[in-house]
């Protein structure tokens, strides 16, 4: 049955575009789409950040059902981008099953920066913002290398698989005596100011402002989902730092 | 600290978190570029309103203009360009000193950080669904 099989890739591409960081609504427009492209006469999308529900009811009187769980994310808009126009030729072209399999393999096995290339960009946003809130070069340079380290830490923590919440109190509190350290021993100047770089790789900033902005577009339980998930995460980066500084007799 | 400086820094930031997100070639630039511009806009907006809410409201809606006329241009998705022209504008440390009030039990310095992060994020939001909404109305207009 060409509809099940069909509605398995639509829903793989629409699971990856969502887990590379597309919005709820773009990912049940493009679902929606590309069953309508494959004969189907009507398509029920339901999506919130953590699972995707599609029922499609194909011509000759099939329905198919079919669910996914979303376990995690790491936005790439590389592929979201490139996902985007094979769903786009899927519609406008409808090619056979196994070019758009061929093509979702090619899309997953692209390429990302270099592991080197990433360290070095965490330093980069580190050191930014750490100028960027008003510290000195000194601090800027001290930050840097905490980012870089950060990354390192990260890499190596998520390897163990563990709950995020967890990885984000961990890199708070290391991040924190660090940065402490380091102005102790007189290499840095004033602490916050380092520590405010690194806060900006940790604090979920970019997905609080999506919450909202789901909140607004009417996706209001994936914002609100969000939302929780921004708080959250948020205050334990704040405890790691707080834990961090009670250490040193600070706050 | 010197104007100029900030934005190279909003420029570098932003230059940063594109590589994470993994935008490739010329539209890593672009979207680089986006940061540097949302936070000249946001104060340029300072000099004459003073409001940090009313000037992320003005920056985001204006750079969302640019993402959106990028990506019709570079044929990419809005996202690619407008997740990376945000960043400095994202109230990321008025989110930690937040909930550092409310770790440290200093509830009413919570409430009222807590009410300017909500505001700061509800603004940027607001200035992005109002601008990506006129650019669409823009777009049925002109075809």
């Amino acid at each position: 049955m060409v509809g099940k099989e069909f509605l398995t890739l639509a829903m793989n591409i629409g699971e990856q575009m969502l887990v590379s960081g597309a919005e709820v609504n773009r990912v049940e427009d493009s679902i929606t789409r590309l069953c309508r492209a494959y004969g189907a006469t009507r398509v029920d999308v339901f999506t919130i950040t953590s699972s995707i529900v599609v029922t499609a009811q194909f011509k000759g009187g099939s329905t198919v059902t079919q669910t996914r769980r979303i376990y995690n994310y790491r936005t790439d808009l590389d592929k979201l981008d490139k996902l985007n126009n094979l769903s786009r030729y899927i519609c406008d072209q409808k090619p056979d099953l196994t070019y758009i399999k061929r093509e979702l393999e090619k899309i997953n096995e692209s390429k990302t920066y270099s592991i080197l290339v990433q360290h070095l960009s965490y330093a980069l946003i580190a050191e930014a913002f750490t100028v960027f809130f008003g510290g000195q070069l000194v601090d800027a340079i001290v930050a840097a290398l905490i980012g870089a380290l950060l990354k390192w830490l990260i890499s190596l923590i998520q390897k163990a698989k563990i709950n995020i919440v967890f990885v984000n109190l961990l890199c708070s509190f290391v991040v924190g005596i660090l940065a402490e350290l380091s102005v102790k021993i007189g290499v840095g100047h004033d602490p916050e100011k380092i520590m405010i770089g690194n806060i900006m790789l940790l604090i979920p900033g970019i997905a609080l402002t999506n919450s909202i902005r789901d909140i607004i577009s009417g996706d209001t339980i994936s914002g609100m989902l969000r939302l929780c998930e921004a708080i959250v995460l948020a205050s334990f980066v704040a405890i790691g730092f707080g834990l961090a500084s009670a250490f040193f007799g600070g706050i | 600290m010197s104007s100029a400086v900030q934005i190279m820094m909003a420029f570098l930031g932003s230059l940063g978190f594109s590589i994470l997100f993994n935008i490739r070639g010329i539209k890593l630039i672009v979207a680089a570029l986006g940061g540097l511009l949302s936070w000249a806009i946001y104060l340029l907006a300072g000099i004459i309103l003073n409001n940090p809410i009313t000037q992320s409201f003005i920056a985001a809606a204006l750079i969302t203009i640019y993402a959106e006329v990028c990506a019709r241009v570079m044929k990419a998705p809005t996202t690619t360009f407008l997740t990376a022209a945000i960043i400095p504008l994202v109230p990321g440390s008025a989110l930690f000193y937040t909930m550092s009030y409310a770790v440290n039990g200093l509830f009413a310095e919570f409430v009222d950080s807590g009410a300017y992060t909500l505001s700061l994020a509800l603004a940027l939001a607001a200035g992005i669904v109002v601008a990506s909404s006129l650019c669409r109305i823009g777009t049925v207009i002109l075809q």
